[in-house]
């Protein structure tokens, strides 16, 4: 896709047709925009940095330099592409001034967002949902541990099912490095989840 | 002529008289208001403003309980408000005993926070002599250790209800 | 099909058990499955950390989200006056813009002689600037009072804590 014309590339891609029309001062199409992409982009951004408020306010950055930045779109890649990587260097940011604010302090040691239990709860079902929140704990973890490029790779690739290339784009990279993020990165979550299997 | 001044001062008079009206009364929304409410209210450049006055990990911590707050379900949330209302209208003092109970009951063990908490709401409706005497008597001082009868005679009397 | 293994290709392994393969790619990986016991672990571990992905959910996002992003997107727009005029928030096509432009030109010349200041946003107002230690003692005691409201047995505590 990178050889295709702008034009060529808005035509197949219906989001860059809205977001030329959002260039052109069609505020609406924005809101068509946000109201598709919102919830993914949150979402990606909180799997990443663990935080939901985190995750809002950075959302919101988001979508603000997209908005802003409205006068010189132009269609080079994919809008979710484009959208996705604006995502990804706002939170690797995030998450960089965090650690070295945080000094020694590990991410995956912090318990995020995730309800703390109730102490008097003896109730059977809790026993249940304590097994849930375990199992997620384990699972926020286990990425929590990926290196921030790993990480933000399975985000995109689990989650967002986008392709290599489009991750590659996202994050700067050739395809063939993202090949080797994903592999190295699900080589460790199968080292740390496997065992999930046998429950 | 003479009657510009006059009307001026009539002007004046009528204008000073609508600055001293009586403000609304708050609605009752508004009564139930407290901090983070006013916080909500603020805009986002002024919350960081506030929030960067703190050490990062505290004020990321203050951002997820505030988010997880306004995330509560609004019955559980309105009635926490209420008696969060009442609570903050209890003097300092009061309301100093009040917070130290309610954190050594946390630190019950967990079986028995039902059981402080049942006695709690039993003897706060009694009669204040039934109350004394509920206090004074064996049965009390046999089911309770001594922290948990402080905790109990604390609690009925000034938790709100 | 050669080892996706020995062949250093595993991601085909990683596409098998997200159901990503193409059906006759996916029969062919089958019957090297078969007799391919790496890979039948791998591909068994991978099932299950994708189930285990399936199962992090997010958060429900909150439902003033849009309305703040708007706020912010007004407040940037109001920062400077003829940056407003030249710049409209308001969405109108091109036609309508240029004469605006136009006339928002000849307003700019007349603001820049003026030297116009630069508005800025207004802040809340002093009284209501809520310190982030008061909503935090706030916080405290909303969360005791929930804790021992939610300690009798019959009613149904909230998981969050605050």
């Amino acid at each position: 896709m990178s050889d295709m014309g702008a034009a060529a590339i808005a035509a197949l891609d219906y989001d860059a047709e809205l977001m030329l029309r959002v260039k052109d001062g069609d505020g609406t199409s924005f809101g068509v925009l946000l109201e598709k992409h919102r919830a993914s982009v949150i979402h990606f951004i909180y799997r990443l940095v663990q935080e939901q408020a985190i995750a809002e306010e950075l959302a919101q950055e988001v979508f603000l330099r997209v908005y802003r930045s409205r006068s010189s779109y132009e269609p080079t890649a994919k809008f979710k592409t484009w959208l996705f990587r604006i995502a990804t260097h706002l939170a690797l940011n995030w998450l960089r001034d965090e650690k070295h604010e945080r000094g020694q302090e590990r991410l995956d040691d912090v318990s995020a967002d995730l309800p703390a239990r109730q102490v008097s709860d003896r109730r059977p079902s809790v026993e249940q949902e304590l097994l849930y929140d375990v199992k997620r704990e384990e699972i926020r973890r286990a990425v929590a541990g990926l290196p921030e490029k790993q990480r933000a790779a399975v985000l995109m690739h689990k989650y967002e099912e986008m392709e290599y290339t489009q991750i590659a784009k996202v994050l700067g990279c050739s395809e063939s490095a993202v090949k080797s993020l994903l592999f190295r990165a699900y080589e460790t979550l199968r080292a740390r989840l496997a065992h999930m299997g046998n429950t | 002529m003479a009657i510009l001044p006059a009307l001026l001062l009539a002007a004046m008079a009528g204008g000073q008289a609508k600055c001293q009206q009586e403000p609304e009364k708050p609605t009752a929304q508004q009564i139930l208001e407290n901090s983070i409410d006013r916080w909500n209210r603020m805009s986002p450049e002024e919350r960081e403003r506030e929030l960067a006055k703190l050490p990062p990990a505290r004020a990321r911590v203050i951002r997820q309980r505030i988010w997880r707050y306004n995330h509560m379900r609004p019955e559980e949330q309105q009635a926490l408000r209420e008696r969060y209302q009442t609570f903050s209208q209890l003097s300092p003092e009061k309301q100093q005993i009040v917070r130290r109970r309610l954190q050594e009951f946390r630190e019950l063990p967990a079986a028995r926070q039902p059981i402080v908490h049942r006695e709690v709401e039993r003897v706060r409706l009694l009669p204040e002599a039934q109350r004394e005497a509920t206090f004074n008597g064996e049965p009390f001082r046999s089911q309770f250790s001594p922290a948990e009868q402080a905790m109990i005679r604390d609690l009925s009397t000034y938790l709100p209800n | 099909m050669n080892c996706p293994i020995e062949s250093r290709e595993p991601e085909i392994l990683v596409a098998y058990a997200a159901g990503e393969l193409e059906l006759e790619t996916a029969r062919a990986l089958e019957r090297h499955l078969d007799g391919c016991a790496a890979c039948r672990l791998m591909v068994a571990d991978q099932a299950v950390v994708w189930r285990a992905l399936d199962a992090w959910e997010a958060p429900s996002v909150s439902p003033d989200f849009d309305r703040r992003l708007y706020r912010r997107i007004d407040d940037g727009v109001r920062l400077t006056w003829w940056e407003r005029i030249t710049r409209p928030f308001r969405p109108m096509p091109l036609r309508q813009a240029l004469p605006l432009t136009a006339s928002a030109g000849l307003l700019l010349m007349a603001g820049l002689l003026l030297q116009h200041p630069t508005p800025v946003a207004p802040a809340a107002p002093a009284g209501q600037i809520v310190r982030a230690n008061q909503v935090e003692r706030t916080l405290d005691d909303l969360e005791l009072l929930r804790h021992f409201n939610a300690a009798d047995t019959d009613q149904s505590p909230h998981p969050d804590a605050m």
